[in-house]
């Protein structure tokens, strides 16, 4: 069936799920409210709802403001934008560890028509140097379920999920685990390489790993939707455990989540890696997954990489 | 700027409360330059800009209390001028005296922009605008709940060439924040000189008022003038800014070095 469901209807739905759970949750938006559907909380909840026009800035300040005099703001913009407002994120949000959700729509390539200018493949590097913030990456529509209420409301600080806007192959739906912050999840077990990514390339990755098991290599493939706090123990005995590591991700290979894969294990037990991923501008394409193929990061070009690395050890 | 009717802005008694605010603030200028004799870093013209301005508000205005909604709140936008919140907090005796001559070492709480570790320090500020923007949340909300709370902001003058500043003044105008009270420190200064050789401000106080704030003007080391301005924005409908004329030197102090980042 593979439920191709989008990530920002089901954002929508969830924004008012939350809303209805707790009066206090406030959804600060951009301009962008219809674009990330934040606009299905602004007609159920007409005054715990902000448009602040287009200033990204101020959108930040103005959500830490919101934390700070008792709200849970959940502020939602385009990837690209919320980076606008990076500085804000820092001195206004993160230095006063306030409870500030940011979800980002549309990363990676996901507004693959409107080409580099809203194509973020840089936020999870400036995100991630940030102390304080936990910054979360799921992989399809069941994982952001799984994760948002938690992150929402159980946990008190701030929290950045990147997230796609329509193209969300299902990959998780059908495994059963809990979402905890922190935490990576093994989606495919294998021995002799990990694929570890996440988001929707997550779904190539897996594609992969079935193509490379044609071929007699028993590749495993880890969900690491949760890249900072990082799950340092996984990832290491999982390179203990296949030697070879191989990251996908949706974003440039500086300083996103190969970076933080391979900060743990230069550190800890360093083995064989390869990060595929971005390393230019995006550009304007008919699909999403047309910009993946692209770009290298589908099935095919993930089992050649994983082919050369295992290759490189044999 | 006195209005026209019977009306007198302070009560027989309330002198006694200007003369209070005129002592803590002559100690606390006191302070500030044995502040500066131990640590030169320190923002000195600028902190002796916005002291009167601090003071006054702290002394007669900002109600705390643990109840984010029904309470003020006082944010320093211009965090650089931390040492006179500093000083003010610890004439106040909210922040041990004794700490002030500490400020930025390394175990001291006090650093040069305020943190909110900092006793009475509201909102940590360093990065210019980014208070406003705060100010704007936190009104916005009190008012959306239906809380007593008013919020204070001091911004600075050169602190307007920051774009976030009328992303956030526009906003709170549409808000008709009426419990929003922005003072500037209108001292004519930025950090690469004066304001009318970099970048001339004289149409900005205008441009709020255009976007839909009430506009007042006080002299920002004269604690009557503020307070009659203050007084005026407490019966305002929508957002009051208050330009505060002041100078770098504050109201008595001879000349010091430039405070240069």
């Amino acid at each position: 069936m593979n439920g191709y469901k989008s990530f920002r209807e089901e954002l929508g739905k969830l924004l008012v799920d939350v809303g209805e759970k707790a009066e206090n949750v406030v959804v600060v938006t951009a301009d962008v409210g219809k674009s990330t559907r934040a606009i299905m909380f602004g007609e159920k909840f007409k005054d715990r709802y902000f448009n602040v026009g287009i200033a990204e800035q101020h959108m930040i300040g103005f959500a830490a403001g919101l934390a700070v005099a008792g709200a849970i703001p959940v502020v939602t913009g385009f990837a690209t934008f919320i980076m606008r407002g990076w500085e804000q994120i820092r001195n206004s949000v993160a230095r006063m560890n306030l409870n500030v959700k940011i979800v980002a729509t549309h990363a990676g390539y996901s507004d693959h028509a409107d080409g580099a200018s809203h194509q973020a493949l840089e936020d999870i590097a400036l995100m991630r140097a940030l102390p304080n913030i936990v910054v979360v990456v799921p992989a399809d529509v069941a994982d952001l379920r799984r994760c948002f209420e938690k992150l929402v409301l159980k946990h008190k600080g701030p929290v950045y999920i990147r997230l796609g806007r329509d193209y969300a192959p299902s990959i998780t739906e059908d495994i059963e685990y809990d979402y905890e912050i922190g935490r990576a999840y093994v989606i495919r077990e294998g021995h002799d390489v990990a694929i570890m990514s996440a988001g929707v390339v997550l779904y190539e990755a897996l594609r992969a790993a079935e193509d490379l098991a044609k071929l007699g290599i028993s590749a495993s493939v880890i969900n690491v939707l949760n890249v900072k706090p990082i799950d340092v123990e996984a990832i290491v005995s999982i390179a203990k455990k296949t030697g070879r590591i191989v990251v996908v991700e949706e974003h440039m290979v500086f300083g996103g989540i190969g970076s933080a894969i391979a900060e743990v294990l230069a550190q800890k037990y360093p083995v064989l890696m390869r990060i595929i991923g971005a390393s230019t501008f995006g550009r304007s394409a008919k699909s999403h997954e047309e910009l993946l193929s692209y770009y290298g990061l589908d099935r095919k070009s993930i089992a050649k990489t994983v082919l050369e690395v295992i290759r490189n050890r044999a | 700027m006195v209005k026209g009717d019977a009306k007198p802005i302070l009560k027989p008694f309330e002198s006694i409360e200007i003369e209070r605010i005129t002592t803590v603030i002559e100690e606390a200028r006191k302070d500030l330059l044995v502040m500066y004799n131990y640590e030169k870093h320190i923002h000195l013209e600028s902190s002796l800009s916005s002291l009167e301005i601090i003071a006054t508000l702290l002394l007669r205005y900002v109600k705390r209390s643990a109840d984010p909604v029904n309470r003020d709140w006082l944010i320093l936008s211009k965090g650089h001028a931390a040492p006179a919140l500093y000083a003010v907090l610890a004439e106040l005796g909210i922040i041990p005296k004794s700490e002030l001559v500490k400020i930025n070492s390394i175990n001291s709480m006090l650093q040069n922009h305020p943190e909110v570790a900092v006793p009475g320090v509201d909102i940590a500020t360093g990065s210019l605008a980014q208070g406003l923007s705060i100010g704007v949340g936190i009104a916005a909300w009190i008012k959306r709940v239906g809380g007593g709370g008013r919020v204070y902001v001091i911004i600075g003058d050169g602190e307007q060439d920051e774009g976030q500043v009328w992303e956030a003044i526009t906003h709170a105008a549409a808000l008709r924040l009426d419990n929003l009270i922005v003072v500037v420190d209108w001292n004519g200064h930025q950090l690469d000189g004066s304001v009318k050789d970099i970048k001339p401000k004289d149409y900005i106080p205008f441009v709020w008022k255009a976007i839909g704030w009430k506009v007042l003007w006080a002299n920002g080391h004269n604690i009557t003038s503020l307070i009659i301005a203050v007084e005026e924005a407490l019966e305002s409908d929508k957002p009051t800014v208050i330009f505060a004329q002041t100078s770098k030197r504050g109201s008595r102090v001879s000349a010091t070095n430039n405070d240069v980042s």
